[in-house]
């Protein structure tokens, strides 16, 4: 990545809580390190409790107790200036938040207030931010739901009157009105049926082309990454265990947990049934020791009880963390073809 | 605008069936008890001075007459709806031959003004509080109002009353404790007699403040710190929306909405609980007119108070009702 907006260097944000004296920790994102490029589409999966919610709260700078950033540093680089949003001052914070930095956020049901028309909530969340006279902005709005393709009379509406797909836009159109250099998508998708799903998605991809903005995508479903992302990395209890340009982490992961995320997909006209990992991801308040994978790793050898992997180039673009890398199968390309990740 | 009209229509439909029937019940509940408004009234005269047998008999005629007791109930009842109409609902024993409907209009501007205000103190203060202590949870001197509220909330109303009472007319006898005004101002639009009314009105105020306080505080920091985390607030300011445009637009006006039906549901309580302050200050409200009715046997006034109280009560609610819509727009859709 020749042009980086984000870096992100040994990161470690852990969960402590104090319960009558006695100290838990649960080490939620443990030495992340990675970047993300300009005009990047970039992809982050993993089940629920591998530490992707909290390790993008932390890139979107909204950490609060119990979970604090114990080391390591998320530095961006905005047209406005480098800011390092793990140790920066809440008004440092301040001066970036939607200017530069937004945030599409999960469950587009609940993100609106439900007692503020649309136009009300477009003008707390962009007027100050924009900086431009009350007409002016008003233009704005305009323009943006038109390439939203929302209807202008929404201003006058509130929430409840919309449909979930509609609502969805709005955030998204919050998200993006101030043409913000990196955006953060968590589960944009996840609570829209299919057809409105693949409109959601084609708008955001859209907007981001247009405007040329980085984009965080954060998803659970590996069809929507396939669709959508330029690169993907995959968190396993609380670790980044690959990251790799979209097309070889469908055609050729190298690290057995991708393997098997790929593999449980479904495909059309395959009744055969999907493997499935046995075991669960580890409590991460007492996380195994060596990879943190290998209670439920097929290919797991004594090393891997013992020692934690590091994250290691295998392929041009491709890191994974796994001793035994050149050992994971690639697997059945009709699956990764199904799923839009086209040759 | 049209759907605003039907809203209004709705409920007022329902306003005019509440005070039918509750004033309904007030002249079943009276009529249909075994005291005689007749019997007591004789009764009270013939303590007072012996009369000839025949004299009584011919007293007994008047006020039978007077208040149709005779005749066969739904008679009297569709004579007290004919007689309501026109404002009178015969004359109040304890005071002959004062109308009730004149004692109870004396009485009305005193117990509304003490409600409203101390209704609206309590309101206010209760929720500006209670949103403030639900929104910064580590603030000391809001967690010692909680501490308060705490200890407050469960008092009931007679118990706070006395204690004000023996606080402030006797360790610190530094307010009235009794009546609505002092006895050396004559009553009128005059300085001196505002000043003096609500000197007096302060103990059954606080009593009646200091009671209802808890309820809302308690309420509301419970509401809002449910309302701060919900979605719509995390995703406001994590897009930097500003800090009091939260608290207000986002936080304060999401927890309003189940206070506000607290209000009318609670208008009837409080109501209540002014009867038992009115007494205790001897204040001269509609309270402490339906105590002495009660004690006199004086039914026609018990009905007139009732009435009235209804009445009031009912449009309260009301009022409280048509505002509901504007700070929830989700009601509207109905």
């Amino acid at each position: 990545m020749t042009d980086e907006i984000l870096r992100v260097d040994g990161l470690k944000a852990y969960y402590q809580m104090h319960y009558f004296g006695v100290q838990r920790e649960v080490r939620a994102v443990d030495d992340v390190t990675m970047s993300i490029g300009r005009n990047e589409v970039y992809g982050i999966a993993g089940e629920s409790s591998s530490g992707k919610t909290s390790f993008i709260k932390v890139l979107a700078a909204a950490v609060r107790p119990p979970l604090r950033v114990v080391s390591g540093s998320v530095n961006y680089d905005f047209r406005s200036g480098p800011i390092n949003v793990a140790a920066a001052t809440a008004a440092e914070v301040e001066r970036v938040r939607w200017k530069s930095l937004s945030y599409i956020m999960q469950g587009s049901m609940s993100v609106l207030n439900p007692v503020r028309r649309i136009g009300q909530t477009f003008h707390d969340f962009a007027f100050r931010p924009l900086g431009l006279p009350r007409e002016a902005f008003d233009r704005r709005v305009l323009d943006h739901l038109a390439r939203l393709k929302l209807p202008a009379d929404i201003l006058r509406a509130y929430p409840h009157e919309l449909s979930g797909g509609m609502r969805q836009r709005v955030t998204i159109g919050l998200a993006t009105i101030c043409h913000p250099e990196f955006i953060i998508a968590d589960e944009p998708t996840t609570a829209l049926d299919l057809v409105v799903q693949k409109e959601v998605l084609h708008l955001i991809r859209d907007i981001q082309a247009e405007m040329g903005a980085s984009v965080v995508f954060v998803t659970h479903d590996m069809s929507v990454h396939a669709n959508v992302t330029d690169r993907i990395g995959i968190f396993y209890a609380g670790r980044l265990v690959e990251e790799g340009p979209t097309r070889k982490m469908f055609f050729a992961p190298r690290h057995p947990y991708t393997a098997h995320l790929v593999a449980s997909l479904p495909r059309i006209g395959d009744t055969a049934q999907r493997p499935s990992l046995d075991g669960r991801p580890p409590n991460l308040a007492a996380p195994p020791d060596g990879c943190r994978f290998h209670p439920r790793c097929p290919l797991a050898v004594d090393k891997c009880r013992i020692d934690v992997p590091p994250l290691v180039e295998v392929a041009p673009g491709q890191r994974s963390a796994c001793w035994r890398w050149q050992d994971v199968q690639p697997l059945d390309r009709s699956v990764a073809l199904a799923h839009g990740a086209v040759t | 605008m049209t759907s605003y009209f039907w809203f209004v229509a709705k409920r007022a439909v329902l306003l005019v069936a509440v005070i039918f029937f509750g004033v309904s019940a007030t002249f079943f509940i009276t009529h249909l008890s075994p005291i005689s408004p007749v019997e007591t009234a004789l009764g009270r005269i013939a303590n007072q001075s012996s009369f000839s047998p025949d004299a009584i008999e011919d007293m007994r005629r008047v006020l039978t007459d007077l208040y149709g007791t005779d005749r066969p109930l739904l008679q009297q009842y569709v004579t007290f709806w004919q007689k309501l109409a026109a404002g009178d609902l015969g004359p109040s024993l304890i005071a002959f031959p004062t109308p009730a409907m004149t004692l109870v209009m004396q009485a009305l501007p005193w117990t509304v003004a003490l409600l409203v205000v101390s209704t609206l103190i309590t309101f206010l203060a209760g929720n500006l509080l209670g949103a403030l202590a639900g929104y910064f949870q580590n603030n000391m001197a809001l967690k010692a109002f909680g501490v308060v509220a705490v200890v407050l909330q469960p008092i009931p109303y007679y118990v706070v009353a006395f204690v004000l009472l023996i606080l402030f007319g006797f360790v610190w006898p530094v307010l009235p404790i009794s009546g609505g005004y002092a006895m050396d101002v004559a009553p009128g639009w005059t300085l001196d007699f505002m000043w003096s009314v609500a000197l007096h009105a302060i103990l059954p105020a606080v009593s009646l403040v200091l009671v209802g306080f808890g309820t809302w505080f308690l309420g509301m920091r419970a509401l809002v710190s449910n309302v701060v985390t919900e979605d719509y607030v995390t995703y406001a300011e994590l897009a930097g929306v500003k800090r009091s445009t939260i608290m207000g637009g986002y936080v304060i006006r999401n927890a309003m909405i189940p206070q506000v039906t607290g209000l009318a549901m609670n208008i009837g309580t409080v109501f209540s609980g002014t009867i038992i302050t009115e007494q205790v200050f001897n204040y001269p409200g509609l309270g402490s007119l339906l105590i002495d009715a009660v004690f006199g046997g004086d039914y026609a006034l018990v009905l007139a108070v009732s009435t009235i109280s209804i009445t009031a009560v009912g449009i309260a609610i009301f009022i409280v009702d048509l505002l509901y819509p504007l700070i929830d727009p989700r009601v509207k859709a109905e």
